[in-house]
């Protein structure tokens, strides 16, 4: 499904090149979990946003689903993204303006689905993770836990083959850490969604099916 | 999709009540101006479009060329025999129609008196080119027999009350008697003129009034406005370029040389009739007319306004993106797409615009009777639901949210989620300089109203503080009657034993009317008489003009009635003495020189003075005593001195003498001081005018720089904060959040001076006696201007620097 080669992503200052991402290779296939772990500084988030198609590496070659990301047009990225790809933050990221139903609502506006559809579907979610009764109150009205769970429906409302999740538990206490990676674990293997999670909690590591260690943009071991 | 970014849009509006109180009164207030000066605009552009043919009426105007074939003096008026001879001459004119106005008359119904003006001896096919409608009468007869008149229902309720008018009879200056024959609708205000009662033409034809032989061929009586009707599409051109040809067949004499004849010193032109409210501006108008040049300049202002409501939108926009590059980074990683995010944001400014708009609406209902009320119009928003004018203003919203939201929305769609969503986001450099330059362009403006506000004033000032070269206070002046003239002598008499009144004269204009009435003259060059190039005006007056005035003598003396001779005298002033090529008054003095018909001695030459209004250079004037053989014509108004001591007393005992002397005139005076502030009243409103609008236009620049600064201070919260761990004293922090500021208050004064100094310098060229631009009034704008920008800025900037510091710090 994912297959990166040698790809570099360096930032120059002063005239020097600054590695953040050094000649990875890495290929992930459908149905797996992975987790990224590392230190704060490794350049791991930068790696999930690389295979996220949010940030565009410096060097090297990506290929999703057998398509070259790396010489795609914008648009034919955001497509294929569009399609694909749901995003789950660490600081949740809803929009505060909206409700946790208009939260959801929004990937499917943007694929422009239906308005019935979007319906069904958004109702659908909210009732599998039993959150129906918060859909009209607004993201600050939520506890921390209550929001990463609108965060992660709204990352599954268009049915993405890969979710990706950047530290989903690090604001969280780790019992509702806990309830959010065992979610992971079911979506993994009751829904057939690819995971890859960026953690530096060895503990929520375990919950992926591989763990890829980053240490300074270089891939350790996997 | 549009509804979801309404929603949103709404919630942004309603968290954000500061910004968002800026914006919509910023653009409210803009979009108010707007719609109000649309409104005088359309007014003004409105006049006499009323008329069915109004595309096919036009004026003929005659000029006078003076000896170095320059325009001397232009006329909307012209002779009389032109109307007759022109249709004869030129058959596609199909019509052809003259109006003569009466000035003040005095007319009576059995005891009921009353001094009209609005009058007009009209032609009967006057009815075949204007729409005046008739509401009783027959409009091919109404006309037809003369001391035949029309009235409007006013007028007629005013003599007959609810008594049918037909058939009434009018009295006329005491003299003659009129027939009521009709009742025509009053013409609407956005004409021309405003015909309150009609006499029939034919009238004029008696010899007692004006005969028909000088109805057909006196050519130098320019007082008859005269209109043509055109066929449809029909080029005035064709016509125009014939008209020398006509002047030379119909005026000049039997075997005249070519190139000799009138068309070398006169000509004749055609004015649309849709032209002459704003673009006529001639030497004889029938009222005063609006002007082109001021719904320029009020169309300019209106944009300045909104423009600066504009910029406030773009800037408070694109300084808030940074509170909602979140916003757009999830979005973006939802998949939105560039253009929906552009769509999106482009919708929220449409809607703030179009919230904007209906209030705009409401509030310029309400402000326009306040405008009409200040500007003396009676302007009505009406034409704003016409649906010609309406539909266009509905879309206002797209075109100014459009304007004023795509520099924020092409701005913040391009923003990178990644970074915006890791919180490290920061306005790049670009966005704030372009907002620098936008706060430039508001301060520009605004410096420039700031000026062009101060100059006006001062010329308004300037021209009604400077030397008249006369006393114009205390002067009471009213039209002189000419029944007068064999009792004068006793009137004077009787009211100059009152010892409130110092003098009395008169004259055939006074002050603050125009010069206009001019001869030929010729004057003593060695053995022989020299024509003179340059016009000399003349002023008939009697022998008190010159001390009821106060002027001053330059050399020799007034007319005086202890030298029979002066009656054949003259009198100049000293542009007339120059014009004339004598170096000094005294070498005028004793000269001989011919006016007209009249050879006489110049006696006396008296200092220049103001007689006509600032607009008007001094022009050459002579002064003569009116020779019998004029009686009945040579006085147009009487001027009273008076003391002052006790007014009451002196206007009761004329008033009570003129009562006794001309009972059948109603008496009617004014002061020369306010006919002199009455000359100026439309130059005064429109400074008025632009007091408001200018301030209006730093207000909302102010908001806008307030809301600017405020945001530009949070985000420098933490370095406030270490600076004051450091030891910055408040004023230390109070400069260097203000200095950034300033500097574009300086960089938009620099751009502003040159653009008023031209703007204004323009403005000044309509006004024969100005004011300097004075560099004080520059520097004073733009002091004003930093000024009220450091107290905006200074406001924020002491409250973010009194702040504890520490509190600035935890938040980082």
């Amino acid at each position: 499904m994912i297959d990166l080669k040698h790809i570099s992503k360096w930032f120059t200052i002063s005239g020097k090149p600054n590695f953040i991402l050094k000649d990875i290779n890495l290929t992930i296939r459908e149905g797996e979990f992975v987790s990224i772990l590392g230190p704060s500084g490794s350049g791991k988030s930068t790696l999930l946003n690389v295979i996220g198609m949010l940030d565009d590496a410096s060097e090297g070659e990506y290929y999703f689903l057998d398509q070259p990301v790396h010489s795609l047009k914008e648009k034919q990225r955001s497509q294929l993204y569009k399609q694909y790809i749901g995003f789950v933050f660490q600081a949740y990221h809803l929009i505060d303006e909206l409700t946790v139903y208009e939260n959801i609502e929004t990937p499917l506006i943007y694929q422009n689905v239906k308005s019935s559809e979007r319906q069904a579907m958004v109702a659908d979610i909210l009732d599998r993770f039993q959150i129906v009764g918060k859909k009209d109150l607004f993201p600050t009205q939520l506890s921390g836990g209550q929001q990463q769970l609108v965060g992660i429906a709204r990352a599954l409302i268009a049915k993405p083959k890969l979710l990706l999740a950047d530290e989903p538990t690090g604001n969280l206490n780790s019992k509702q850490g806990e309830e959010i990676m065992e979610l992971f674990r079911q979506l993994n293997k009751e829904d057939k969604v690819t995971i890859i999670q960026v953690t530096h909690s060895e503990k929520n590591a375990e919950y992926g099916t591989h763990i890829i260690n980053l240490l300074d943009g270089r891939i350790e071991n996997s | 999709m549009l509804r979801g970014y309404f929603k949103i849009a709404f919630r942004n509006l309603a968290k954000h009540k500061f910004i968002s109180f800026i914006n919509l009164f910023g653009l409210t207030v803009g979009l108010t101006c707007c719609l109000l000066i649309l409104t005088y605009i359309l007014h003004e552009l409105s006049y006499d479009k009323y008329n069915t043919k109004a595309d096919r009426i036009y004026r003929v105007s005659r000029s006078f060329l003076n000896g170095n074939g320059e325009v001397s003096l232009h006329l909307g008026a012209v002779a009389p025999p032109f109307g007759p001879l022109l249709q004869h001459e030129f058959p596609d004119i199909q019509q052809a129609v003259r109006l003569l106005s009466t000035g003040h008359i005095p007319l009576r119904y059995e005891d009921k008196i009353f001094s009209e003006t609005n009058t007009f001896f009209a032609e009967q096919n006057v009815f075949d080119v204007f729409d005046i409608g008739l509401l009783q009468g027959n409009p091919k007869k109404a006309l037809a027999d003369p001391f035949s008149v029309l009235l409007t229902e006013e007028v007629a309720k005013r003599y007959f009350g609810n008594a049918d008018p037909i058939d009434k009879i009018i009295r006329m200056n005491d003299q003659f008697n009129f027939k009521v024959t009709g009742i025509f609708k009053e013409l609407p205000e956005n004409s021309h003129w405003h015909p309150k009662i009609l006499m029939s033409f034919n009238t004029l034809k008696d010899t007692a009034l004006v005969g028909e032989k000088n109805l057909t061929t006196n050519f130098s009586s320019n007082n008859y406005f005269t209109y043509l009707l055109l066929p449809k599409g029909y080029p005035a051109r064709n016509i125009e370029a014939r008209f020398p040809a006509f002047l030379d067949k119909v005026m000049g004499s039997p075997g005249q040389k070519p190139g000799t004849g009138p068309s070398t010193w006169t000509h004749l032109y055609l004015q649309k009739l849709t032209d002459i409210h704003l673009r006529s501006h001639l030497d004889s108008e029938i009222e005063d007319n609006g002007d082109i040049k001021r719904v320029y300049i009020f169309s300019a202002i209106a944009l300045f306004i909104l423009l600066i409501a504009c910029i406030n939108y773009m800037n408070l926009s694109t300084a808030r993106s940074a509170l909602r590059a979140r916003e757009i980074g999830i979005r973006k990683v939802s998949g939105a797409r560039k253009g929906e995010l552009i769509t999106q944001f482009l919708s929220e400014s449409v809607l703030t615009a179009s919230i904007a708009i209906v209030m705009a609406v409401i509030l310029a209902r309400f402000a326009l009777p306040l405008l009409n009320t200040f500007t003396g119009q009676t302007l009505s928003a009406e034409v704003l639901f016409t649906w010609r004018i309406g539909l266009p203003i509905l879309l206002t919203p797209l075109v100014v949210g459009t304007l004023s939201g795509l520099y924020p929305a092409l701005f913040m769609s391009s923003f990178q989620p990644v970074k915006t969503l890791k919180g490290l986001f920061k306005a790049d450099g670009s966005s704030i300089s372009f907002r620098k330059v936008l706060v430039v362009a508001q301060f520009s403006i605004s410096i420039i109203l700031l000026i062009s506000t101060a100059i006006v004033f001062g010329q308004l000032r300037y021209m009604q503080q400077k030397s008249l070269g006369f006393d114009k206070e205390q002067i009471l002046t009213m039209n002189y009657a000419d029944q007068l003239d064999p009792a004068y002598k006793a009137f004077r008499t009787e009211l100059m034993q009152n010892s409130y009144i110092k003098n009395m004269a008169r004259s055939s204009r006074i002050p603050t009317g125009r010069l206009l009435d001019n001869q030929g003259a010729s004057s003593e060059a060695g053995d022989s008489m020299r024509p003179v190039n340059a016009d000399i005006k003349y002023l008939a007056v009697d022998y008190d003009f010159v001390p009821t005035y106060g002027i001053s003598i330059a050399a020799g003396r007034n007319f005086s009635r202890d030298f029979a001779s002066d009656t054949a005298g003259f009198v100049l002033n000293e542009t007339a003495v120059t014009a004339i090529g004598w170096k000094n008054p005294r070498e005028a003095i004793g000269k001989t020189m011919k006016y007209g018909d009249t050879k006489g001695n110049i006696i006396g030459v008296i200092k220049d003075f103001h007689f006509e209004s600032m607009h008007q250079k001094i022009v050459p004037l002579i002064m003569v005593l009116p020779p019998a053989s004029w009686t009945g014509n040579s006085f147009g108004d009487l001027s009273i001195k008076i003391t002052g001591n006790n007014l009451p007393a002196a206007l009761a005992h004329i008033e009570k003498t003129w009562k006794r002397f001309l009972p059948g005139i109603p008496y009617r005076a004014s002061f020369l001081d306010e006919r002199f502030d009455g000359l100026y009243r439309s130059e005064q409103r429109q400074g008025s005018l632009f007091t408001v609008f200018s301030g209006i236009a730093i207000l909302i620049a102010c908001l806008g720089l307030f809301g600017l600064s405020a945001f530009a201070i949070i985000q420098r919260t933490k370095e406030i904060g270490i600076r004051k761990v450091l030891g910055a004293s408040v004023t230390g922090i109070i400069g260097l959040l203000s200095k950034d500021f300033l500097l574009l208050v300086g960089i938009a004064a620099l751009i502003a001076f040159p653009v008023a100094g031209y703007a204004m310098h323009s403005w000044l060229q309509d006004f024969a006696y100005r004011v300097q631009l004075s560099w004080w009034i520059f520097l004073a704008a733009g002091f004003i201007a930093a000024a009220v920008a450091l107290l905006t800025i200074g406001l924020q900037a002491f409250k973010a620097a009194t702040a504890n510091p520490v509190s600035a710090l935890r938040s980082e």
